[in-house]
């Protein structure tokens, strides 16, 4: 993904769905419809906003059917690097932004007997996408909603108007939680688990799945996760010839993407692969925090994945 | 000539237990039974109690020299199915796989169009690679479809072979179709009628 292949949309509408979540529709700025997506697509949002440039990920959250304005839900993050911020406190309907093609890294599997998802919190937003294609097949689902309280349960009325039995909700505030346990150990030969939600969710559910012989094609997981803050450090763009200072709550991708080079990603969320780069030099020690390179590429030191990983060096060099 | 280099044709490899797997369906044909007892024996030497959630399904072969009923019918396992041709076990291993859960592993062990057929039954199911482990042994005669009248000829051993519907002379290709468990058979001497290539046993 570079620049060049953005959308500039218009916000259409903004709506506060909770105390935390806001739901935008972004229609686009020239005449015609938005490119096609399906159920678990995300977009990348590119925020001016102040001295920074954010781009952040959001799930597409309309129907696949529906294709004259995209629609996102985005949770404010009680620590922010700044995106969710931006688009909590900046965007008002009216308001121009740039946003890179949808991409779908969280896709149904096409041959399931049976689709099991489970969402924590804003992590609901890229099965309301795939419900769409799921309400047009005969394939059996459920739904299983964890979260904080009633009132913080986004879409939860629309969801079980709309499902039915097909939904379970569990509130943090009556003291449920979903046991992963029981609910992995009935299902039939075929199932796929889809998981979407925050790193404890996700983790919770991935492990009691691989306990229940749950082989790995059959788990699917996308995890929320800003990329970790760290401390400052610098860089030198080998083939640039350029200097780059990583800020503590900035990305190295981001830094990169600042001093003008561009580096092709997908996710931003350390899983896609597409930015990996190649690592030349480094006077420390590369903090991994992607689910790509495997535990071997990682303990080699010869490769990094900028959108989530930094370094604690006084300085890395890069093949760049 | 025609049939070499395909990369449909199915890669099988030695059977191994997978101890992440919290059920274990066993399906054999014949000598199939050899490495069905190996991964037992090495599923309950790691995992003591897995006999327990072990079924056997399994086709003995009249016409083998030895004949391993006995040993699979005394493997103390949970079930232990005996069937006298392919199509009575697959009847089982469809109601088997049916009333299974998430996290059976299904290892097979037989000849060439046996693996095929119980591999067929498994990808209706939506068992992936990672659920499976499959050996081949016994005879590797083939399956073969007929691309012209599409009937299935059994058991074919030569490189050319006379198709059972339409009676063309078919050569066997390795391209193998997953969905139809047999590979493709094409008219050999569509351009110069009569004129054979050597025929050949070649898959025994």
């Amino acid at each position: 993904m570079s620049q060049a292949d953005t959308i500039a949309v218009r916000v259409v509408a903004v709506q506060a769905v909770t105390p935390h979540i806001k739901h935008f529709k972004l229609a686009p700025e020239t005449a015609g419809s938005l490119p096609a997506f399906s159920g678990g697509s995300h977009i990348i949002v590119v925020m001016q906003g102040g001295n920074r440039v954010h781009r952040n990920p959001y799930s597409l959250m309309g129907s696949p059917a529906q294709l004259e304005h995209y629609e996102i839900s985005v949770r404010r993050m009680e620590e922010s690097r700044g995106g969710s911020h931006f688009m909590h406190d900046e965007l008002k309907e009216g308001s121009v932004l740039d946003i890179a093609h949808p991409v779908n890294l969280f896709p149904l599997d096409k041959i399931a007997r049976k689709h099991l998802l489970v969402a924590g919190g804003i992590g609901i937003t890229p099965f309301i996408a795939q419900l769409a294609d799921l309400h047009s097949g005969n394939v059996p689902y459920e739904l299983h909603y964890a979260a904080r309280s009633p009132e913080h349960a986004a879409y939860r009325e629309a969801l079980e108007r709309a499902e039915g039995d097909r939904v379970r909700m569990y509130y943090r505030s009556d003291g449920e939680r979903i046991d992963f346990t029981q609910l992995l150990s009935r299902q039939p030969l075929g199932t796929h688990l889809y998981v979407c939600g925050a790193a404890a969710i996700v983790t919770n559910a991935v492990e009691a799945a691989r306990a229940c012989g749950w082989p790995a094609s059959h788990i699917h997981w996308e995890k929320f996760s800003a990329p970790p803050v760290g401390d400052a450090f610098d860089v030198y763009l080998a083939k640039s010839r350029l200097r780059v200072h990583v800020l503590p709550d900035q990305s190295l991708l981001e830094a990169i993407e600042a001093a003008g080079v561009e580096v092709p990603y997908l996710c931003r969320g350390g899983v896609c692969g597409f930015c990996r780069t190649g690592v030349v030099e480094v006077d420390g020690e590369l903090v991994h925090n992607d689910h790509f390179l495997s535990d071997e590429e990682k303990a080699s030191g010869n490769a990094i994945m900028p959108c989530v990983s930094r370094a604690r060096c006084k300085n890395l060099v890069l093949d760049l | 000539m025609l049939i070499t280099g395909i990369r449909s044709k199915p890669v099988y490899a030695p059977l191994q237990p997978d101890l992440g797997g919290r059920y274990h369906l066993m399906v054999g044909h014949g000598v199939g039974a050899g490495p069905l007892m190996r991964v037992l024996a090495d599923l309950q030497a790691a995992a003591p109690l897995s006999r327990a959630h072990t079924r056997i399904l399994y086709v003995t072969d009249a016409t083998a020299a030895a004949s391993f009923g006995e040993e699979m019918r005394s493997a103390a396992v949970a079930d232990a199915r005996l069937v006298d041709d392919n199509e009575a076990l697959l009847g089982h291993l469809h109601a088997a796989l049916n009333d299974s859960l998430m996290g059976t592993r299904l290892y097979v062990a037989g000849p060439e169009s046996f693996m095929g057929l119980v591999m067929r039954t498994a990808l209706q199911f939506n068992l992936n690679k990672d659920e499976i482990r499959a050996e081949e042994c016994g005879t590797l005669a083939r399956r073969v479809y007929c691309i012209h009248c599409r009937a299935v000829t059994e058991n074919v051993k030569t490189n050319i072979a006379r198709c059972s519907g339409c009676r063309r002379s078919i050569v066997v290709r390795d391209h193998y179709s997953r969905r139809l468990a047999a590979y493709m058979g094409v008219m050999v001497d569509a351009e110069a009628p009569g004129e054979l290539a050597p025929i050949k046993e070649v898959f025994l």
